[in-house]
């Protein structure tokens, strides 16, 4: 029961996690990379935070990530 | 693949159908029961190869770009040694090379992120339904063209889609489902972990380009040629409507032999490296038993399923 319930916590909150979890120091490791800075003074870690998440959480309401 | 020769379909006239079915069968026999080891090399060394890439990459002995593209390839090549051990071609249950089986089975496509008993199930059932809308699970990747045909099925593969594959475990009776589903939960969490360790470690463009991405563009390779080409336009059933005979624009090995799926749908148990001597050896009867023949329609950009007056 416990195993279900955790595969489908994962499975609607996959796209939020993903975005956390990869999507974030992805998009930040490659502005590092371009030397593209983030808006508002951010960090860019800070910046992936916000968007990656974001990507998720809409990809999940939408309920595909294309 | 060569055009039909139509005069050597002469000596099949006046056989009924159980006479052809006979004859099919007995030419079939001949290219079942061979071990194919070319395909346990290919599953289990295109793994080692992809699981290479990581070490090589990450301590600078090979380019990202060219981790990227090694790793892309591995994708695309991960697939047909576990289906080969899908149809327990390698071995079946019981014999002594089981375990052979079961390993290639499972190792080869670990680089896709799918999990064998998963393959295992749907596969099955894709045979047994092949192009039913209800039942065939690869019928997401139906599409007028080759890339909406991969378009819909990357949105039919999206985690949170509860598409026909996820409808297709839960109709399963299989006794095997349940450890399918944690094996497949486990590999998902592999993946999942892998690319957010090493994205947190500071080298995500690294887990991006050798794992993430390889992996989507290998799929849709994948199934353009696995599934799409073969099957166009999916609006057929029956054993010899389901599954088409077609000539590649880009050739027999990049098209992954997929041009003699036909055989493979047919006999399943024919080794995959076989299936063009086999297409070779069978294409008289098959034509004889009426055949899906496409060799010389487009293959990419035309809906084949219009007839000729509405295509015109």
């Amino acid at each position: 029961m416990k195993l279900m319930q955790g595969i489908r916590f994962l499975g609607e909150w996959g796209a939020v996690l993903f975005g956390v979890g990869f999507l974030a120091p992805l998009i930040a490791q490659s502005m590092d990379a371009l030397e593209v800075p983030a808006p508002f003074g951010l960090s860019t870690i800070a910046f992936g935070l916000i968007v990656g998440p974001t990507a998720g959480l809409v990809a999940k309401l939408r309920g595909s990530w294309v | 693949m060569s055009a039909p020769d139509a005069s050597v379909e002469s000596r099949f006239e006046g056989m009924t159908d159980r006479q052809l079915l006979r004859e099919e069968q007995a030419i079939a026999r001949r290219f079942l029961g061979r071990v194919p080891w070319e395909m346990v090399a290919w599953g289990i060394g295109n793994f080692l190869v992809w699981l290479s890439l990581w070490p090589l990459v990450l301590t600078g002995v090979l380019p990202l770009w060219l981790g990227f593209v090694l790793s892309t390839i591995c994708c695309a090549l991960a697939y047909l040694p576990s289906h080969e051990a899908q149809h327990s071609i390698i071995a079946a249950e019981g014999e002594k090379l089981r375990w052979l089986n079961q390993l290639v089975g499972h190792v080869s496509t670990i680089p896709l992120v799918f999990p064998y008993g998963i393959a295992w199930i749907t596969h099955r059932m894709h045979h047994a339904y092949a192009n039913d809308p209800e039942r065939d699970p690869d019928i997401g990747s139906q599409g007028g063209s080759w890339w909406q045909g991969a378009y819909n099925s990357l949105r039919e593969r999206q985690p949170m889609n509860d598409g026909m594959y996820a409808k297709t475990l839960r109709e399963s009776d299989d006794p095997n489902r349940d450890r399918a589903f944690v094996e497949g939960l486990v590999l998902k969490l592999v993946h999942f972990g892998t690319l957010t360790v090493f994205a947190w470690s500071g080298y995500a463009i690294e887990a991006a380009l050798l794992w993430w991405l390889p992996r989507h563009i290998g799929f849709m390779y994948l199934i353009t040629f696995l599934s799409w080409a073969p099957h166009h336009p999916m609006m057929e059933t029956g054993r010899y409507r389901d599954t088409r005979a077609w000539q590649s624009p880009v050739g027999t090995v990049l098209s992954l032999w997929m041009e003699f799926h036909i055989v493979h749908h047919l006999y399943p148990k024919i080794p995959l490296l076989d299936t063009p001597k086999a297409w070779r050896a069978l294409e008289p009867i098959l034509i004889a038993r009426g055949i899906r023949d496409d060799r010389g329609v487009a293959w990419a950009g035309e809906d084949v399923s219009k007839p000729v007056e509405e295509a015109a």
